[in-house]
């Protein structure tokens, strides 16, 4: 059998999808689509995603568009077994919500002390800053999971959900060359 | 509870040590249950994504501690199949010195047997399960054996590139030895280069457990329950045997299995939290523990890993297999650093994606923003990698223990507590240094290293040895102290070398496997 064939046989694979709730019914949508309908989160309150959604366009231009926080909200619903986040191989325990939850208040926390204001609103220069200081564990009174282990993890799930999709990869001008498709082209 | 029919044996765990176990005895004729704590996995399950391969890796199951953390989760494996679900079908055998360093050097622990009795199970599980490679090229460095049943796999640009600086340093490489068909092999493809190995190869082109030995088990009979949570190993009133083991299946039900061997070929530190868990009054430190060995000796590999960018337009980085294309023990003395003592193994390099552990934007953590992106957009086509496995010997200090803590049966977690020695340090350090000259008479226009020292593979937890004074089982996996419970897996090295475990997994699974099954009347009676 040739190359061509071969992929072409096992891009017709098995496909699934991610199930997001919207309006009470589930959909299947890729974390970008979901960010673009607005769907609902669940584990991640509005707070929290605002703050993860300017972290991440901090971290990676881009990963706010991309779906950073949908990713991560449907990833903090499924059992761990099924968590497809960087954390889950990063040795966190499960609850992987935990950690998120500590995180992000870690941040709300430090910019509030900081500049008495949130993270996301912020400037461009201060959250630039903000993150450099975190990736280098020189936030004064840090109240959360270790600094540079929040930003490690968190510009990971920025780089995931930008560049290690179908779209992501090609938009990089480089072939995807998947055997078989990820589900809902992630 | 749920009393099961008692069977000839049960194998805690189904991975690449488990599948040799349950295939040789199912062809023998033994009943052979193997208790998986992950879902059953198949080849359609497998999907080319660093994202989806996570779902090959375990939820972490154990508290880190120490000085040098283990990257626990991201080697172990989850399902069935096991950690070679998602390697990187590297396959270095050990050379000699590695067998014998407490009586050549006197340093770390000798293995119970010797390169030399492990030499034709390494021959025939290449021919078992297809292996890629250059064997004469290899036995510049072992001595001489069979040659690999295929040629090796192809060479792409990113790899190639860094010959000439390995060339300057006098460094010889060789074509690497890999798991994977570099031709059609007992009806499985040749592998398509896609640089997916990693998050499980769909095509079968890549040797995992389901390809060989696992495939031949289930064929034979053997029986694989998925979601099964081993907690204890059982033992009669006496505690001289082993009756079967406890289990929760998928809907959280106890279970018992009973059977007349039980082995345990989980992973490092599910086998010795296993033992340890087991405890009664006649055991009342764990099962096998009465010296306190179990859940010492815990090791890693130091990884010296140096990335270079280079000017070509396109150096093929997307292309190839996660492992290397090239590889050279030149540097594996033991002796042959000043101050440290250990061993190396120069290889290059892999096939890279954007994302996760080893991708393109981990090897700059440093960077974000703008900078980050392009970064990425640069090393999609520039960046490649070259890395040293460092040797760590041996240390009674880095161990697993259990902890108050309890998991969702009931029984109480554990902790590893890891640190590297001055030895293992010593050895990365000058690794690293050389590493970084290979980079720069390569001709890389940049190139750095990655610091800390990162821990790669995982070892030891039940190490076996001649004596029952200073070991946990003996060169079979057998445990000294009670003849129908044995271990198997990479747990029971004694010592690591500098090399990938899983080829000497199998061969030494292989070895034990048919000596147990030629004297099972004596051993499981």
């Amino acid at each position: 059998m040739s190359e061509t064939n071969r992929r072409a046989v096992m891009l017709g694979g098995a496909l699934g999808a991610l199930a997001f709730m919207v309006e009470g019914r589930e959909v299947w949508l890729t974390p970008r689509q979901a960010h673009a309908e607005g769907v609902v989160m669940r584990v991640l309150d509005a707070g929290e995603v605002e703050t993860l959604e300017a972290m991440g366009e901090t971290l990676l231009p881009g990963a706010r568009k991309a779906g950073i926080a949908n990713f991560v909200d449907h990833q903090l619903v499924v059992p761990p077994g099924d968590c497809l986040l960087m954390a889950r191989i990063a040795n966190v325990l499960p609850p992987f919500a935990n950690f998120y939850h500590a995180a992000l208040g870690g941040i709300e926390k430090a910019s509030q002390a900081a500049h008495g204001k949130r993270f996301a609103a912020l400037t461009g220069a201060e959250q630039y800053d903000f993150v450099d200081r975190l990736r280098q564990n020189k936030i004064e009174g840090w109240q959360g999971p270790p600094p540079p282990f929040v930003y490690f993890l968190l510009r990971h799930d920025a780089v995931d959900v930008t560049y290690g999709t179908v779209e992501g990869i090609e938009s990089l001008g480089i072939p995807y060359m998947a055997h078989i498709l990820p589900e809902q082209r992630w | 509870m749920a009393t099961n029919e008692k069977v000839d044996v049960v194998i805690v765990g189904a991975g690449a040590s488990a599948s040799v176990f349950a295939c040789v005895l199912a062809k023998a004729g033994k009943k052979v249950v193997m208790l998986e704590q992950g879902p059953d996995w198949h080849l359609e399950d497998l999907i080319s994504s660093e994202i989806w391969g996570r779902r090959l890796k375990t939820v972490a199951p154990v508290s880190l501690e120490g000085k040098d953390r283990l990257g626990y989760s991201y080697n172990a494996g989850w399902g069935s199949g096991g950690s070679a679900m998602h390697y990187f079908a590297m396959f270095p055998r050990l050379l000699p010195s590695d067998f014998d360093m407490k009586s050549r050097y006197g340093r770390g622990l000798d293995w119970p047997f010797a390169y030399d009795d492990l030499a034709p199970y390494y021959d025939r599980v290449a021919e078992d399960i297809g292996i890629s490679g250059d064997a004469e090229a290899e036995s510049r460095w072992r001595p001489k054996g069979k040659p690999y049943p295929m040629p090796p796999i192809k060479s792409f640009r990113h790899g190639d590139l860094w010959l000439k600086g390995f060339e300057a340093l006098g460094i010889t490489m060789a074509r690497s030895t890999v798991a994977i068909n570099s031709t059609e092999y007992k009806g499985r493809p040749a592998c398509i280069y896609d640089g997916w190995c990693d998050t499980g190869c769909p095509t079968g082109a890549l040797a995992n457990p389901h390809m060989a030995y696992l495939g031949e088990a289930r064929k034979k009979g053997a029986e694989l329950r998925p979601f099964s949570s081993v907690t204890r190993v059982l033992t009669n009133p006496a505690g001289d045997k082993v009756t079967g083991v406890e289990y929760y299946d998928q809907k959280h039900e106890r279970q018992v299995q009973e059977a007349s061997l039980v082995i345990l070929a989980a992973f490092v530190a599910q086998n010795p939290r296993l033992l340890l868990n087991s405890a009664t009054d006649k055991h009342p430190n764990g099962l096998a523990n009465r010296n306190g060995l179990v859940g010492r000796y815990i090791m890693a590999h130091t990884g010296a890993t140096i990335w270079g960018l280079f000017d070509e337009a396109d150096v093929q980085n997307y292309m190839g297999v996660v492992g290397p294309m090239h590889w050279s023990y030149d540097r594996y003395g033991k002796t042959a650093r000043k101050d440290a003592f250990g061993s190396i193994l120069w290889h290059c390099s892999p096939a890279l994606k954007p994302n996760d552990i080893g991708g393109i934007a981990n090897s700059r953590n440093d960077l974000f923003g703008q900078a980050l992106v392009d970064f990425i957009k640069r090393g999609s086509r520039q960046l490649s990698r070259v890395q040293a496995f460092g040797e760590e010997l041996p240390n009674a200090d880095n161990r697993l223990e259990l902890i108050g803590q309890k998991d969702a049966f009931g029984f109480p977690m554990a902790k590893i507590t890891h640190s590297y020695d001055k030895d293992a340090i010593g050895v990365w350090e000058q690794a690293t240094e050389e590493g970084l000259a290979i980079a720069k008479a390569a001709g890389a226009k940049e190139s750095w290293a990655i610091r800390p020292a990162p821990t790669i593979h995982m070892a030891g937890g039940t190490a076996m040895g001649k004596s029952a004074a200073d070991s946990v089982a003996n060169g079979f996996g057998q445990t000294h102290e009670i003849g129908n419970l044995w271990i198997s897996g990479v747990t029971l090295f004694p010592t690591e070398g500098a090399v990938n475990p899983t080829y000497t997994i199998y061969a030494m699974s292989l070895r034990a496997a048919e000596h147990l099954a030629a004297n099972w009347s004596t051993i499981a009676s």
